[in-house]
């Protein structure tokens, strides 16, 4: 769908052939000829008398509407200009049938298989981002299945039509769940349906009833025309046999896709296997499909002239009046080839969807969010990610709730003694209150948080930033709990502490968003590179810093929690407890941000050299103030409580070289940052199961050890060509290159 | 009340009411309202009158696109544009609905 499209929904009436020419809605004075009076040569007159450059316009129009007029007759802006037209004639379904431009019965096989190839290519050109208008239905037959006689197709054109309706309103659905901060912000999927009808008046399951009909009716027909033992193959036969049985998979797929998506629809936690199994079956068929390709028939027209290529079925501008003027004429359609290899990642992507509920605690859902929406996938796999994690904006995955969610949450990484069953405090009406209240007032901020990873990339960093508002009033919620806990805990069990651990928590989730919000923008090259070294420098000497310090909080405060619970099992047991060595829960995720603070505090002081060295272009114009820049990116930020946002100035100063005695130059500079670049590749060398982060980074660590090494070195001291930065081995931390 | 926007210099007449003037107060009576404009290629637009100039450039609001009326395979539905810009030289005819024109400032109708 596209996001370009104005609000102006015209409904698509029935067509009838109106003689009058000015066909249905239409007040009755634009008819009626009659009540027009024609002033032509008075208004042209009276134009006359206007001075050269002078408007004559009601004080509420000025130039700053009319600006905004599409001019007629500018074949650029006049996209139904009769001269800009193409020269066929456009026909809609019944015209096309009355005309015996388009055939309702007795297709061939070749033609059939062409039609659903096309179709299927149209289908994904609309998940991509198209409007329905401009892919799906220009092929005429999904206009009005009911007028098509033969079985397969029509059975096809309803299967189609269902999957689109499932699609959109899953779409839909996922987008509900959103808070809607600004309510004019369009979602990438808007949900014009042009007053289409998407086959409503037949049930999933008629639909899915008719298309396995037509699938057994083409086995047999398969089995028919198989080789038989000891005969001589017919070359015709066998062909015609290629034709059922590549017609039979395209049925059978149809049929297990939209089967899937009916089986997403249902509420219990079930079916997502069952989905999983079908798109699996699906993607069986895809190799079958890809090679019988070429049994279709092609596009009939001719294209020499540039026109666009018409395929049997099919008017690309049947629905142009539909659409805003200044649309675009034709939605690139993907080609055949490229059809399987979209299907296969598109169903790899549902297929992961369904690993979801797989993983039962909170951070591990919200990490499986922030892995899966790396790789950019499409709308309708987020989509159903989104809807299958929050069921009806209710239960996860419509079994747990989200408070029981947040608990364990809680227990696994800070371990607060309010929550550990041997605490006395577990069963203290009292505090129970306070944790229960505060863990309610939790869930809608993280239902958000993750739901925030289901939207495009781009969408994320600028909700990521608004989130933090919400945050910053839980920050300050958790402190005050904290402070009763504290305090009740210390009345009955002071041998135990209960410190901060909320606070800690919530802290932990506030710096990750600021981490996440920061990165991204490298991701969306959103910064200029000349911001490169502030940008590096909040992370690396604030943020992580804090996140490493909240981290090492929140362990020692497990282990505390530990050593607790191992002395009240040791006094029961006789039995002397094996001292086993046990990986630290939040041990991968310190080294990763040692790793992290590592690039990012070598990639600062890489940019403060490059400046250093006349090596980096900055705006020059009179009215530059880096300071606007700065308090622009960190903007989200001021509503944060802990840690405490850094202004421009503080910035500065805090950044100042000067302080050191004596001052570093760019090439002390080079060697620090290489020296940082060393330290996160010796960091992540020593990961025991290197994942393809760790990998990722190691790529960029590497050459940039030896760049600094050479620039510390003077390498290419004297030349002002500016170095270039490459973020292909990974999005976050550039190769720098000098030329 | 309509204004004028004028780009080269104040008008020098501004006291008594003269033809230039009369013209003007004619056009000024008719913004805001429906326009029925047919243009070279056969089209015809119809929309609110918002504004034009010496060259008889037009500009509709909320216009709509009727196309030829013999076509037999047109849907006669019009296509809506919105705020659309007609240029003087691609105007074949004007229209106005009837009771748009005021009795005291007849702008001559024609028949």
């Amino acid at each position: 769908m596209s996001s370009g499209e104005v609000v102006t929904m015209v409904m698509k009436s029935a067509v009838e052939d109106d003689d009058a020419g000015w066909g249905l809605g239409i007040p009755e004075k634009m008819k009626n000829n009659a009540n027009w009076v024609d002033i032509t040569h008075e208004f042209k007159g009276a134009c006359k008398e206007l001075y050269l450059g002078e408007l004559l316009h009601d004080k509420l129009f000025g130039l700053f509407e009319a600006m905004s007029a599409i001019e007629m007759m500018d074949p650029k802006m006049d996209a139904g200009m009769i001269g800009n037209q193409v020269n066929r004639k456009v026909l809609n379904f019944e015209q096309a049938i009355k005309e015996g431009a388009i055939k309702v019965k007795d297709l061939s096989l070749p033609e059939l298989i062409g039609i659903i190839d096309t179709s299927f290519c149209c289908l994904i050109t609309w998940l991509e981002g198209h409007s329905l208008a401009q892919t799906v239905f220009t092929c005429l037959y999904v206009h009005n299945p009911d007028l098509i006689e033969e079985p397969a197709l029509k059975a096809f054109a309803l299967g189609i039509l269902k999957v689109c309706d499932i699609a959109r309103e899953k779409v839909n659905k996922a987008a509900v769940f959103e808070e809607v901060r600004n309510v004019l912000q369009s979602e990438d999927f808007q949900a014009m349906t042009y007053g289409f009808k998407m086959a409503n008046n037949v049930t999933d399951l008629r639909v899915t009833g008719m298309l396995k009909d037509v699938e057994d009716e083409l086995q047999r027909k398969v089995k028919s025309t198989r080789t038989r033992q000891g005969e001589q193959r017919d070359p015709e036969v066998e062909v015609e046999h290629q034709q059922f049985l590549a017609l039979f998979n395209r049925i059978k797929f149809t049929r297990l896709l939209l089967t899937a998506l009916i089986t997403f629809t249902k509420k219990e936690t079930s079916s997502v296997g069952e989905a999983q199994k079908l798109v699996a079956q699906a993607a069986d068929l895809l190799s079958a499909i890809h090679s019988s390709i070429q049994h279709g028939i092609q596009s009939q027209n001719d294209t020499t002239k540039g026109d666009h290529p018409i395929m049997m079925g099919f008017e690309p501008l049947v629905n142009q009046r539909l659409l805003p003027p200044t649309f675009p004429r034709y939605a690139k359609i993907i080609k055949r080839e490229d059809m399987v290899a979209y299907f296969s990642k598109l169903i790899e992507r549902i297929k992961t969807v369904c690993d979801v509920i797989n993983t039962t605690n909170l951070h591990g859902i919200l990490d499986f969010f922030c892995e899966f929406s790396e790789q950019s996938p499409c709308v309708l796999s987020r989509s159903l990610l989104q809807t299958t994690f929050l069921i009806d904006n209710k239960k996860v995955f419509g079994t747990h709730l989200m408070q029981d969610m947040i608990k364990d949450a809680l227990r696994y990484f800070v371990s607060p003694p309010v929550l550990s069953y041997k605490c006395c405090l577990f069963n203290n009406h009292q505090a129970k209150d306070y944790i229960d209240s505060f863990v309610t007032h939790c869930s809608r901020p993280f239902c958000s948080l993750i739901q925030i990873h289901g939207h495009n990339r781009a969408r994320q960093r600028d909700k990521l930033g608004h989130i933090l508002e919400e945050f910053a009033t839980l920050q300050d919620e958790a402190e005050k709990v904290d402070a009763a806990l504290h305090g009740l805990l210390m009345k009955l069990e002071p041998q135990r502490q209960h410190l901060a651990c909320l606070g800690t928590w919530i802290l932990y989730h506030n710096l990750r968003i600021m981490v996440q919000y920061l990165l991204s923008g490298f991701e969306l090259e959103l910064y200029s590179m000349h911001e490169y070294y502030y940008i590096y420098w909040y992370l690396s000497e604030f943020l992580y810093a804090w996140l490493m310090s909240t981290l090492s909080r929140a362990d020692s405060s497990q282990m505390a929690e530990e050593r607790i619970v191992e002395e009240q099992v040791k006094g029961r047991s006789s039995k002397k407890t094996k001292k086993k060595k046990k990986v630290r829960p939040l041990s991968k995720e310190i080294t990763m941000s040692q790793a992290y603070q590592n690039m990012c505090a070598g990639m600062y002081k890489t940019m403060v050299a490059l400046d250093m060295d006349g090596k980096m272009r900055k705006p020059q114009f009179e009215l530059d103030s880096e300071q606007v820049r700065y308090e622009h990116r960190f903007a989200p930020f001021n509503s944060v409580v802990t840690p405490p946002p850094v202004h421009y100035i503080q910035f500065k100063e805090m950044s100042d070289l000067k302080k050191y005695n004596p001052p570093p130059g760019s090439a002390d500079l080079y060697m620090a940052a290489s020296k940082h670049f060393q330290q996160a590749k010796l960091i992540l060398e020593n990961v025991p199961i290197p994942d393809p982060e760790v990998n990722r980074i190691l790529k960029v660590a590497k050459p940039n050890i030896v760049v600094m090494k050479l620039l510390a070195g003077g390498h290419k001291k004297e030349t002002k060509v500016l170095p270039e930065f490459d973020f292909s081995a990974h999005k976050y931390f550039p190769v720098v290159k000098i030329i | 009340m309509a204004t004028m926007i004028e780009e080269n210099g104040p008008s020098t007449h501004q006291s008594e009411v003269s033809p230039s003037s009369q013209a003007r107060q004619k056009l000024e009576g008719l913004l805001n309202k429906n326009m029925r404009i047919r243009m070279t290629d056969g089209r015809t637009l119809v929309g609110l009158f918002l504004c034009t100039d010496r060259d008889c450039n037009v500009i509709l609001g909320s216009a709509q696109e009727f196309l030829k009326s013999t076509d037999i395979f047109s849907q006669g539905e019009p296509r809506v544009l919105g705020l659309a810009m007609i240029p003087g030289h691609h105007v074949v005819s004007i229209e106005v609905e009837a009771d748009s024109l005021e009795d005291t400032q007849r702008f001559g109708a024609n028949r």
